[in-house]
């Protein structure tokens, strides 16, 4: 419906026959941003939550966001959790093994920047973005499922905004 | 069997030394000799009043003197607990496996070796698995220990 309903911003219709006319970069970034599909990484207690937020009450699926649990079919990658070393080379292989264009959601204050494990820890890494770029950061211990809506639709807004020269 | 029927069961018909620590808990609470641990483990797994199957958990403690290595064992046939204990000095921490009694023993005992440096006599397989392959900054629960990674908390003003 989101298409349907913007069609006046993104198309021009030419009068007098079934043709529209629009730029391909706003067809490609608008249809990318309408169907991330999502790589099923949780690795603590916010996965609970990303599980709640991909259950019917929130329903993740009205945005077009549907979990793969394979890296090669996903578009995005939500790190819901703590990583710890250990676990940081399986993110970055993760990661590695995704299509381009691909995203990076942070969630939660763990995959931020350390969370409550930010002192006195000898096995947990301080914040992904030490291991694989991330585009989105979402705050909280876990953040709520609209938190974590508002954070995909932020990576939407930001897909939509990129040419596709900037595919690389 | 209550808890005075084990204590009781146990004392009479172990050879070896133990210690009892009294408490308010429900289950026995015993101290065994380091030397005597097999043979205990052996035991309470094979007495046939007693059956003791299961090993709930295991784990060590650090006191900064000495090392005491829990075990908290259970029978489902009877329904029955105990805790016991050995203690070893921190100059030559090593202990001997019991994974010849309990299977289960294997992670936990690895996990004490990983973590506290205390070396496990006759276990078959003693490899990292909780901390990274390449760890080279001692024992994280040894009390006293300071990582290269590790950032200390702020004193509170």
């Amino acid at each position: 419906m989101g298409v349907i309903k913007k069609l006046p911003v993104y198309a021009e219709k030419v009068p007098g026959g079934g043709i529209i006319t629009t730029q391909l970069n706003k067809v490609f970034t608008l249809t990318q941003a309408k169907s991330l599909w999502y790589l099923l990484f949780g690795t603590a207690c916010c996965a609970i939550e990303l599980m709640a937020t991909g259950a019917s009450r929130y329903d993740f699926d009205r945005l077009g966001m549907i979990f793969r649990a394979s890296p090669r079919q996903s578009d995005l990658i939500i790190v819901a959790g703590t990583v710890t070393y250990k676990m940081a080379p399986v993110v970055k292989r993760l990661y590695d093994q995704m299509a381009e264009p691909r995203y990076v959601l942070a969630m939660g204050g763990c995959a931020c920047g350390g969370g409550p494990f930010y002192y006195d820890s000898y096995s947990v890494l301080r914040g992904i973005d030490k291991v694989i770029p991330v585009d989105v950061y979402v705050p909280g211990c876990p953040p709520r499922p609209e938190a974590l809506l508002h954070g995909c639709l932020e990576v939407g807004k930001k897909i939509r905004t990129q040419k596709m020269d900037d595919w690389s | 069997m209550t808890k005075a029927e084990l204590l009781d069961y146990i004392k009479e018909n172990f050879s070896g030394e133990l210690e009892v620590i009294e408490n308010e808990h429900p289950e026995p609470y015993f101290i065994v000799k380091a030397q005597d641990l097999v043979e205990f483990s052996r035991f309470i797994h094979d007495d046939e009043r007693l059956l003791m199957t299961f090993l709930m958990n295991l784990s060590a403690v650090d006191t900064t003197e000495q090392f005491e290595i829990v075990y908290n064992v259970c029978s489902y046939r009877f329904k029955h607990r105990i805790y016991f204990k050995i203690i070893f000095d921190y100059i030559k921490p090593e202990f001997d496996s019991v994974i010849d009694v309990w299977r289960a023993a294997d992670w936990y005992e690895r996990e004490i070796w990983e973590l506290f440096g205390i070396n496990v006599k006759g276990h078959p397989n003693l490899k990292r698995f909780l901390l990274p392959d390449d760890w080279d900054d001692g024992y994280p629960m040894r009390k006293g220990w300071q990582g290269k990674n590790v950032i200390p908390m702020p004193e509170r003003k």
